[in-house]
C-alpha cells in the first residue's frame, strides 16, 4: 500500500511541478508578448519569436493585438463595412457564396446556427471586398478557409484588413490567374524530403504520388485540413511570422515524420496519396514546428530551387521561373551566408548535432532559430530594399 | 526472376479501376462519389481542393474489382495545371452537370476538350451524369437537350440525385453499369505485383496500367 501511495505522491508531485513550469513559463510569455506590444515603436522582432517559439501567441485576445503587427497593418485604418451593392454583377460571388455555404466545419461546432450564419455572410464580404480593392487576385477555393480562421479570430473588418495585406504578401503566388507559380512552390516539397530522408523520397517517386496531397495544406495554410481550431491558429501564428515558404516547409515535416506509415504502404499512387492526405489529427505540433524551422534553416529555398525546377514536368518559361526564383531567395541567400561565416567554433558544434540527431536534419538552438526565421520573414515583409539592413540589425541586436 | 516471398503469402489479385469524375464546382462531384462508396448522400461536403480519393471494392460476375473513384476540383484554375498528373492510367471518365443549372452543362465541351488533351477520347468509356433530379422543378437542363448531346459524344447519359436516387437510376448502378462494360472491355491494371511472365500472359495489349507496376 504504502509504496504505491508513494509512487502516486511523487506522480502528482512531478506533475504539480510540470504544471508549475507550464503556468509560470506561459505568465512570462504573456508579459513578454505585452512588453513588446507596449515598447514605442513595437518590437516586431520580438513579437515573432514569440510567435514562433513554444505554443506561439498563446491566445485569440494576445493575437488579435499581435497579428496585426506581423502583418504591419494599421488597426486605425481599417476598410468600411460594404453595402449590398457588393454582390451586384460580381464574378467571384457564386463561386464563394458556394465555398462558404459549404464551410460549416470551420465553425466552432456548438455554434448556434443563427450565430454561424451572420459569420458566414460576413465571411463573404470581407472576401469580395479584398477581391474587389485588388483586382490583380484571383479567388480559389481554399481562399476561404483561411479567411474564416482570421474572422473567427479578429471579426470582420480587421480580418478584411489583415487578408488582404496577407493576399498581396504571403498568398500572393496562390491568386495568380493561373495556378503554375502554385505548382512552382510544391515542387519544392520532394527536395526538401529528399534532404532528409532519401529512402522516403525514392519510396514515394516510385509511386508517382505527385504532389497535389499537400495542395490543400498549402493554400489553405492547414485550415481546410485540420479540425481542431486551436491547432489551425497555432500554424497562423508560425507562418505569419515566417517566410511564406514555410508552409510547404511544414508539409515535408508532416510527410517525413509519417516515414514509417508511408513506407509500409503500398507502393502506388493510390495508396500513397490516400494515406497522405488524411492527415493525422494528433500531430506534435510544436515538435514539427521546430522541426520546420530547423530545415528551414539548413536547406533554404535558394539551395532547393534548382531542384524544384527540375521536378516541373511542364513547360513553364524558364524566364518566369527565373524572377520567381530570385524574388524568393533573397533573403535566405543571405541566410545561407550568415551561416557560412559562422565562427568556425560554432560551425563544428553543428555538425556534431548534425551527426547524433535525426538523419540528416540538424537542430538549431531555438533563440537562433527564431531569430533566423524572424529576420527572413521581417526581410520579405518589408519589401527587397530595406531588409539587408534589418537582417543584419536582428542577428547581430 | 522471382518476387520475394510475402510474409503472409501473396493477397488475391485485385483488379483495379481507375475512374476520374470531372465537371464544374458544384455539381455534386464529391456527392456522387460518396454516395457511391459509402452508401449515402453526405450531411457536410466542403470544397474540393485538388483531388480526392475514394474507392469501393465490388463484385462482379464472381470477381473482386476494386473501383478507384478520384474526384477533381471543379473551379477552372485547378484543371490546368494541377489535376492533370492524375488523369494517367485512367480507364473511364464519368462527367457531371447540375440538371437545374444550365451553365454547368454549358461547360461540358470544354472539359471533354481538357479531357481530350490527355488522350482520354473516344477510346475510352466515358458517361454523362446529371445530378440533382431530385430537384425537378428547379431543372433547367432538359433530358432531351442532354440526350441529344451525349449521342453526339456517344455517351451513354445518366439523370441521377446523390440526394435521393430513384429506383431506376441508383447511384451504385451507373457506377456498375460501367465497371461491368469496362471489365470486359480492356485489361486493367493488377493490384499486386506479377511476375513478368504471367504480366504478359494476363495483359496481351499494352494496358495503360502496364508502368505502375513497383
Ligand atoms: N438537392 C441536391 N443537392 C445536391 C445533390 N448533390 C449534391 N448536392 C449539393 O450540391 C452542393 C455541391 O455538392 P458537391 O458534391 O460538394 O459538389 P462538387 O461537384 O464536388 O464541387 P467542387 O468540389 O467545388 O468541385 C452541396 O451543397 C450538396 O449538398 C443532389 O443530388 N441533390
Ligand atoms: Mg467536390
Amino acid at each position: 500500500g504504502t509504496l504505491q501511495d508513494n509512487s502516486t505522491l511523487l506522480q502528482f508531485k512531478f506533475f504539480y511541478i510540470l504544471k508549475l513550469d507550464y503556468e509560470s513559463k506561459r505568465k512570462r510569455k504573456v508579459a513578454e508578448i505585452q512588453h513588446a506590444l507596449n515598447s514605442s515603436p513595437v518590437d516586431v522582432a520580438a513579437l515573432r519569436r514569440m510567435a514562433i517559439s513554444e505554443g506561439g501567441l498563446l491566445t485569440d485576445e494576445i493575437r488579435s493585438k499581435v497579428w496585426p503587427k506581423l502583418l504591419n497593418v494599421n488597426t486605425d485604418d481599417l476598410p468600411p463595412k460594404p453595402g449590398p451593392e457588393l454582390r451586384e454583377n460580381n464574378k467571384d460571388y457564386q463561386q464563394v457564396l458556394l465555398d462558404v455555404q459549404r464551410s460549416l466545419r470551420r465553425f466552432p461546432p456548438r455554434m448556434p446556427d443563427a450565430e454561424r450564419e451572420v459569420l458566414q455572410e460576413q465571411l463573404i464580404d470581407s472576401i469580395l471586398v479584398v477581391l474587389k480593392r485588388n483586382p490583380q487576385l484571383h479567388y480559389y477555393q481554399g481562399y476561404h478557409d483561411i479567411v474564416v480562421t482570421f474572422l473567427l479570430v479578429v471579426g470582420e473588418r480587421m480580418a478584411t484588413a489583415l487578408v488582404e495585406k496577407l493576399s498581396t504578401h504571403h498568398l500572393r503566388d496562390f491568386m495568380d490567374p493561373t495556378m503554375d507559380n502554385t505548382k512552382h512552390i510544391l515542387n519544392y516539397l520532394m527536395p526538401i524530403i529528399e534532404s532528409v530522408n532519401p529512402e522516403l523520397h525514392d519510396f514515394m517517386q516510385r509511386a508517382e504520388v505527385g504532389t497535389i496531397f499537400a495542395l490543400s495544406w498549402l493554400i489553405t495554410w492547414f485550415g481546410h485540413v485540420l479540425s481542431d481550431f486551436r491547432h489551425v491558429v497555432r500554424l497562423y501564428d508560425f507562418f505569419l511570422a515566417c517566410h511564406p515558404l514555410m508552409p510547404i516547409y511544414f508539409a515535408a515535416v508532416i510527410v517525413l515524420y509519417r516515414e514509417h506509415q508511408v513506407l509500409e504502404s503500398e507502393c502506388d499512387m493510390a495508396s500513397v496519396h490516400h494515406l497522405l492526405s488524411q492527415i493525422p489529427q494528433d500531430l506534435p505540433y510544436e515538435t514539427l514546428i521546430s522541426r520546420a524551422g530547423d530545415l528551414f534553416v539548413q536547406f533554404p529555398p535558394s539551395e532547393l530551387s534548382k531542384e524544384a525546377i527540375q521536378q516541373e514536368n511542364t513547360a513553364v518559361s524558364t524566364f518566369k521561373d527565373f524572377e520567381l526564383v530570385s524574388a524568393q531567395q533573397r533573403p535566405d541567400a543571405v541566410l545561407r551566408r550568415r551561416l557560412r561565416e559562422q565562427p568556425q567554433r560554432e560551425r563544428r558544434s553543428n555538425i556534431t548535432a548534425a551527426r547524433t540527431g535525426t538523419r540528416r536534419l540538424m537542430k538549431l538552438a531555438v533563440m537562433g532559430l527564431t531569430v533566423a526565421l524572424g529576420a527572413a520573414a521581417f526581410a520579405v515583409a518589408n519589401g527587397a530594399l530595406e531588409w539587408a539592413a534589418k537582417f543584419e540589425l536582428q542577428l547581430f541586436p | 526472376m522471382a518476387s520475394a516471398p510475402l510474409p503472409l503469402g501473396p493477397p488475391p489479385r485485385c483488379r483495379i479501376l481507375k475512374m476520374i469524375v470531372i465537371g464544374d464546382s458544384g455539381v455534386g462531384k464529391t456527392c456522387l462519389t460518396f454516395r457511391f462508396c459509402a452508401g449515402k448522400f453526405p450531411n457536410k461536403t466542403e470544397a474540393t481542393i485538388g483531388v480526392d480519393f475514394r474507392e469501393k471494392t465490388v463484385e462482379i460476375d464472381g470477381e473482386k474489382i476494386k473501383i478507384q473513384l478520384w474526384d477533381t476540383a471543379g473551379q477552372e484554375r485547378f484543371r490546368k495545371s494541377m489535376v492533370q498528373h492524375y488523369y494517367r492510367n485512367v480507364h473511364a471518365v464519368v462527367f457531371v452537370y447540375d440538371i437545374t443549372n444550365m451553365a454547368t452543362f454549358q461547360s461540358l465541351p470544354a472539359w471533354i476538350e481538357e479531357c481530350k488533351q490527355h488522350s482520354l477520347g473516344g477510346e475510352i468509356p466515358r458517361i454523362l451524369v446529371g445530378n440533382k433530379c431530385d430537384l425537378k422543378d428547379a431543372t433547367q437542363v432538359r433530358t432531351d437537350l442532354a440526350q441529344k448531346f451525349a449521342d453526339t459524344h456517344s455517351m451513354p447519359l445518366f439523370e441521377t440525385s446523390a440526394k435521393n436516387p430513384g429506383d431506376n437510376d441508383h447511384v451504385e448502378a451507373i457506377f456498375m453499369t460501367l465497371a461491368h462494360k469496362l471489365k470486359n472491355h480492356k485489361p486493367m491494371m493488377l493490384s499486386q505485383p506479377l511476375l513478368d511472365e504471367n504480366k504478359v500472359q494476363l495483359d496481351p495489349e499494352p494496358s495503360p496500367g502496364v508502368e505502375c507496376y513497383c
